[in-house]
Order: C-alpha cells, then sequence, then structure tokens
C-alpha cells in the first residue's frame, strides 16, 4: 500500500512537473547583414536585372575566426545562465547533411522523399529568437576600441525584444580579440535583463504571436466575405480570435476577401488541459471549428516555430 | 601603587567600552545608511569572468567602517541598484533583480544575508588589500566619504539568489 502510494506521489509531481513546463524558444546568435556587408561576406545574384545580396553566413563562419569567438563566448556565457543557444554554424552543418541525405534517401520501391517548393523553402537556419550581432573598430591614431551592438529580434512579430549597444575603452595595446571578449562581457548582463523581462511579459501576458489566414478560393468556392447567418466569416474568425487570445488582444492588420493577418496575438501558454502551446496548437480548434458545420470547410494549418501559423481555407 | 594600577585597568576598560559603544553605533547607522540608499557605486573596468570591477563611495564617522561598509554597500547594490558606466567606455550595469519591491518581500532573507559576517561576504573581494588611494578618502562635514574598490562575484551571486528562489533564472517556467 505504502509503495502505491508513493508511486502515485512520484507519477503526480512528474505531471505537474511536465505540465508546468512552457515551450522554450530557441535562439541563435547570427551576424547582422552589416556586418556581413562591411566585411565582404555578401553573395549576389541576379533578379531580373536586379542585384541583390545576401549575407553569406557559412563563408563568415569559415573565415572569420573573430566571429567564431564572440559566438562562442556568448553561447557558453548563455549556457551558464541555463540557456543553451543554437550554435548557427553547426545548425547550417546539420542542413546541408540533410538535404544530401534527402536527396539520396529512397524507399524500397524507388520512390524518392516528398517534399514540396515550400518544403524546400523552409529549410532554412531559424531559430525563435535572432540575436543580430554587429560589431565595428574604431580607429583614432594608435588607439582602438570597439563598438558593440545586440539585437535580440523575435523572428515571428519582428519586435526588437531586447538589445544592448556601447562603445568600450580605447586602447592602445589590447588584441581585437581582447577588446571583443570584453565588450561581449560587459554587455551581455543587460542584454539577459532585457531578454528576461520580455519572458516575464510572456508569461503575465501570454506568448505573442502572428497568424494569417489565406484561401484556396477555387477548391471551395467561397472567401472571407461569405456569409453565414448573415455574418461574414472574416468576422467569424476575428470573434473566435477576441474568444480564445488572453485577455482578447489581437490586432487586425489586414483583412480583405481573400486574406487575414492578425498581429500581436497574445495566446495562453497551456491549454485547457494544462499542456505547453504553441501558434499551430492555438490554431488547431479554429481548425476544427471551420470545417464543422455549418462552415464545413477544410483547412490547411501551416507553421513556423512556436510564435508564427497560417491558416489556409479551403483544401489539405 | 596598586590603587594607580587598579585605576588605570578601569580607565582603560572604560575607554574600550566606550570605543566599542561608539563603534557599534558607527556600524549602525551605515547599515541604515545601507538600506537608505546612502552610497554611491560607479564602475571602474570590466572585471574578469563572472565579477564585476566597481568603486563604492560610502558615508561614516569612521574609516575603517565605512571601509567595511563598502563590502555590504557593493552586494547591495549591484541586487538592488545597478550601476552607472564610468569613464574610459566602462558599461553600466542593471540590477539582479528587477522587482522594486523585492526587498521588503524578502526581507527575512535578507536580513540573515546582509547581517554582520553574513553570506554577502562569500561575493565580494577588496582589492589591492583594503588599501585607499588618498583622492578617495574625503571629509564631508562630520563624515568620512570613501571610495573603496571591490571586485563582485556576480555569477556566483546570480547563482545563489537563483537557487534560494530570491530571484529568476532566465530559464526558470521553461
Amino acid at each position: 500500500m505504502k509503495k502505491i502510494t508513493t508511486c502515485f506521489i512520484i507519477l503526480i509531481a512528474f505531471s505537474i512537473s511536465v505540465i508546468g513546463q512552457a515551450k522554450k524558444p530557441t535562439l541563435m546568435v547570427l551576424p547582422s547583414d552589416v556586418w556581413c556587408n562591411q566585411n565582404g561576406y555578401m553573395s549576389e545574384f541576379d533578379n531580373q536585372g536586379t542585384k541583390l545580396k545576401f549575407p553569406n553566413y557559412k563563408m563568415a563562419f569559415q573565415s572569420n575566426s573573430d566571429l567564431l569567438l564572440v559566438i562562442g563566448k556568448i553561447n557558453s556565457l548563455m549556457a551558464e545562465r541555463g540557456f543553451p543557444l543554437k550554435n548557427a554554424e553547426s545548425v547550417l552543418k546539420s542542413l546541408e547533411g540533410e538535404s544530401a541525405e534527402d536527396a539520396m534517401l529512397q524507399s524500397k520501391s524507388g520512390s524518392d522523399v516528398s517534399e514540396t517548393a515550400i518544403d524546400k523553402l523552409k529549410k532554412t537556419a531559424k531559430a525563435d529568437i535572432i540575436i543580430q550581432l554587429t560589431w565595428t573598430i574604431n580607429t583614432v591614431g594608435p588607439k582602438k576600441s570597439i563598438t558593440f551592438n545586440l539585437q535580440g529580434l523575435d523572428s515571428y512579430t519582428d519586435k526588437q525584444i531586447a538589445g544592448e549597444q556601447g562603445t568600450g575603452a580605447p586602447s592602445f595595446s589590447a588584441e581585437l580579440p581582447v577588446l571583443l571578449e570584453e565588450a561581449v562581457l560587459s554587455h551581455l548582463d543587460n542584454f539577459n535583463t532585457q531578454l528576461q523581462a520580455h519572458f516575464d511579459d510572456m508569461f503575465a501576458n501570454g506568448r505573442e504571436i502572428t497568424v494569417r489566414v489565406k484561401n484556396f478560393g477555387d477548391d471551395w468556392g467561397g472567401d472571407l466575405e461569405k456569409e453565414y447567418d448573415g455574418k461574414e466569416l472574416g468576422t467569424i474568425i476575428e470573434d473566435w480570435m477576441r474568444d480564445n487570445t488572453v485577455a482578447h488582444r489581437f490586432s487586425t492588420t489586414d483583412a480583405t476577401e481573400n486574406m487575414m493577418l492578425f498581429e500581436q496575438v497574445r495566446i495562453p501558454l497551456y491549454d485547457a488541459n494544462g499542456n505547453a502551446m504553441d501558434a499551430r496548437g492555438f490554431l488547431k480548434p479554429l481548425q476544427k471549428y471551420l470545417a464543422a458545420p455549418p462552415y464545413s470547410i477544410p483547412c490547411k494549418l501551416m507553421t513556423k516555430g512556436l510564435g508564427q501559423s497560417s491558416l489556409v481555407l479551403g483544401g489539405k | 601603587m596598586k590603587t594607580m594600577g587598579l585605576k588605570i585597568n578601569l580607565l582603560l576598560i572604560l575607554l574600550t567600552g566606550i570605543y566599542s559603544s561608539a563603534f557599534s553605533q558607527a556600524q549602525k547607522k551605515a547599515d541604515n545608511d545601507t538600506e537608505n540608499w546612502r552610497y554611491e557605486i560607479e564602475c571602474v573596468g570590466t572585471g574578469n569572468e563572472g565579477t564585476y570591477l566597481i568603486k563604492v563611495w560610502s558615508y561614516s564617522k569612521k574609516p575603517l567602517v565605512a571601509i567595511e561598509q563598502a563590502k555590504k554597500n557593493a552586494i547591495h547594490g549591484i541586487i538592488f541598484q545597478g550601476f552607472q558606466g564610468g569613464k574610459n567606455g566602462c558599461n553600466g550595469q542593471k540590477p539582479l533583480t528587477s522587482n522594486p519591491s523585492l526587498e521588503q518581500e524578502k526581507a527575512d532573507f535578507f536580513k540573515d544575508f546582509f547581517a554582520d559576517g553574513g553570506k554577502y561576504m562569500k561575493f565580494v573581494n577588496v582589492t589591492n588589500d583594503g588599501s585607499i588611494a588618498p583622492e578617495d578618502r574625503l571629509k564631508v562635514g562630520k563624515e568620512y566619504k570613501i571610495g573603496v574598490v571591490v571586485s563582485i562575484s556576480k555569477d556566483a551571486l546570480r547563482k545563489d539568489l537563483e537557487a534560494a528562489g530570491v530571484i529568476k533564472g532566465l530559464s526558470s517556467g521553461f
């Protein structure tokens, strides 16, 4: 009897600890476009006559040891704070390895791994929060100093949730790696304080996400202006959002007959069963709601990380 | 001759008593000053990894009390106040807690923590063996204002406060 009671207590304690955990965002440090441009780590391509530049992270990681030093330092300090980061260089290598593996993979009957164009597009290095890193070296005569800039960017809301900038002490003798290490040490704590404030806000007011509604109009012959009992479908979806967001907080940024964009959507961290919730988990009930009569609209649910989901009306 | 010796002994005991009472009163006043934020912190430089290097200005009629109180003030400031950036690009830091009423909410914890010889001593080191530069020893009215450079083991301090449940860790709740 005693053993059963002990087992029961352990089981309850375990389920409380599991339920009590919100989904942890992933963080990754990447050099900013400005830094890549200034240091010559950009690639160019011709888009119908317009030359476009984009950062070549792989080249930057392979060529610049100072970049590795700074990212390594930030990663190790964050791991010490109990928040290990995704290492961008490793993510890029994993993506390459995975692509090669997918290209070779075949079933016994000879069929390839299914991959749509959108699947290919989504295969990029990503994290829920990108820590964007920039530094410039200032030289005045023999003196050198570093201007350091860390920006924490939410990948889904495009908001800067933390930031820390400053110029370090000028030095005659210190070498660049020493100045960079000093810059990381003197700026990371303040950056983390702001990150902590962002997490505190998330626990108090819910996770902030972005929701998109799109339309495969031809598949079901309707759009967001189609009326049900005198109410447009767009309004029905807005009502659902109002009922399911924390303190009814969301903004309808765009709305046409074919698309809706909801920003600053605050969703609870846990669902009714106490399970951790993300943007996908939040939209699943809407998908079911619209699939049921009187609407009977099949919907495709797509997601990007913890904080962005799209619902496409009319088909899967 | 015997009576004379006895008198001298009594006088010595009396003087010691007066001195220690004055010292303990000065210490009490210094503790009150700490609670009332009567100290100043400035950044001296970027310390080694896991530390802050700061100068703490403390007030007391007795220089020794001010020097000793600097350690307590330093830890108090790091937890509740933070400090501004100093000269030569030295970067200011925010306090370890963003909760403005933490000191009241955890009053029992901090009473023990900041007691004389309390746990706060574990996280602070006086640099230069406690020697004070002449320009850091100022006479302001009847008091001394003394600047002491100390090194704070801020990572260890943060971990200790997190383990005690006084402040939240970056990953708590996840």
